[in-house]
């Protein structure tokens, strides 16, 4: 089985848009994960169906027993993050799970329990890929720990059903979360834009790519924005050996097709599309 | 000399794990005694950020010569293991440990 992670560094240079396409030309054949959960948005454009839902638990807050506790007020004298009020009642927001007001509580009446702060889910897109995907509650951040699970689910999901191939929409930056998406990896999809921020973003992700040995291709969206840059940057692939997919133009069509929450492969028939399909085509050769 | 490998299971059939930090096991073989080891690293899927580190932690006080895995441990986890002068294989995720551990005492030794 074949893991193909998109990653762009930078946000905003249209990595969901493009794992997005990717997924609708490659349809029944593959596994999408989502594990750009901070953000997640990757379900705008594929219609999931949510079919089933499981919760997810992370990190711990501290509950106090009314029953036992004493009212003595150390643990709120103790707590950094002011979050137990006068009347003995943690605020979950301000909890931080560090477990100090249990340890100090003279009556054992506080404990840490496993803290809920989202969803995740296995569904059918309406271009027929599964799809394992989650949702986060406020306050609530992605973690290697919740792409670590997604993955493995959408590795499970792949082998039961005897496809090959996962489609993994990565988070950005070079943090945790990260380097979790990429582990495993067989082909990382680089999508970058020809700006200051998007080239630096590049390079710095790639030293991360690089370090694990992967495979790596680039698409340069928005390619004619900046053509010094642009020029730079596939001078940049051709020095580190990265596979230059396409060269994407910039074109409101992408804007108008998210309007309508379509990918670029429903809403256009002319140039566009085929410059994805083209990139779709030399990934799966690439990944061979 | 020790032996370790990042492994998908307990017993020595498994394969080696290709993802180094969250690795569920770590199976060691100590070429002198002859002597296999298995360590539980499953608590490693309750932390949410660093399990890079954490497991290069857990590796650095087993003190192997070898660790053999798969992509690799990343910046920080790396920055551990420089420390403890451990030689790393990596490109050996998804394969057989037992064959690929015979293979390797029987290249050191040639060595």
């Amino acid at each position: 089985m074949k893991e193909i992670v998109v990653i762009s560094g930078k946000g905003g240079t249209g990595k969901t848009s493009i794992t997005a396409s990717l997924a609708t030309l490659a349809r029944e054949q593959v596994v999408v994960a989502d594990c750009d959960v901070d953000a997640a948005d990757l379900h705008l454009l594929l219609k999931p169906d949510f079919a089933s839902s499981n919760d997810y638990y992370s990190g711990h807050s501290a509950k106090i027993d009314k029953n036992t506790c004493i009212e003595c007020g150390a643990c709120i004298k103790a707590c950094h993050f002011e979050a137990i009020n006068s009347d003995f009642v943690i605020d979950e927001i301000s909890c931080e799970g560090c477990g100090y007001c249990e340890k100090i509580c003279p009556a054992n009446a506080i404990s840490l329990v496993d803290s809920h702060v989202g969803n995740w889910y296995r569904s059918s897109t309406k271009c027929d890929n599964t799809l394992v995907h989650a949702r986060l509650g406020i306050g609530a951040d992605n973690s290697g720990k919740l792409v670590a699970m997604v993955k493995k689910e959408a590795r499970q999901i792949a082998e039961k059903n005897n496809l090959d191939m996962i489609i993994i929409d990565g988070s950005p930056g070079i943090g945790c979360p990260v380097v979790s998406s990429l582990s495993g990896a067989d082909l990382v999809v680089l999508v970058t834009e020809p700006t200051i921020s998007g080239f630096h973003d590049l390079k710095r992700v790639y030293e991360l790519v690089d370090s694990f040995n992967i495979k790596a291709a680039c698409i340069i969206n928005k390619a004619d924005i900046n053509v010094d840059i642009c020029d730079q940057i596939e001078l940049f692939l051709k020095d580190k050996g990265i596979e230059h997919l396409v060269n994407l133009p910039y074109d409101e069509r992408f804007t108008n097709a998210m309007l309508e929450a379509k990918t670029i492969i429903e809403y256009d028939n002319g140039q566009l599309k085929a410059l994805v399909e083209e990139s779709w085509s030399k990934i799966k050769t690439l990944i061979k | 000399m020790k032996i370790a490998f990042t492994s998908k299971g307990k017993d020595w059939n498994s394969e080696v794990e290709p993802r180094f930090g969250r690795a569920d096991y770590i199976l060691v073989y100590d070429t002198e005694t002859e002597s296999r080891e298995c360590i539980d690293n499953t608590s490693i899927r309750d932390v949410e950020h660093g399990a890079g580190p954490k497991t290069a932690k857990l590796i650095l006080d087993l003190k192997p010569n070898v660790l053999v895995t798969g992509i690799g441990p990343g910046g920080n986890a790396s920055r551990v293991l420089d420390k403890a002068n451990v030689e790393i294989l990596t490109g050996y995720g998804d394969k057989p440990i037992l064959d690929t551990c015979m293979n390797l005492i029987k290249e050191l030794s040639d060595k």
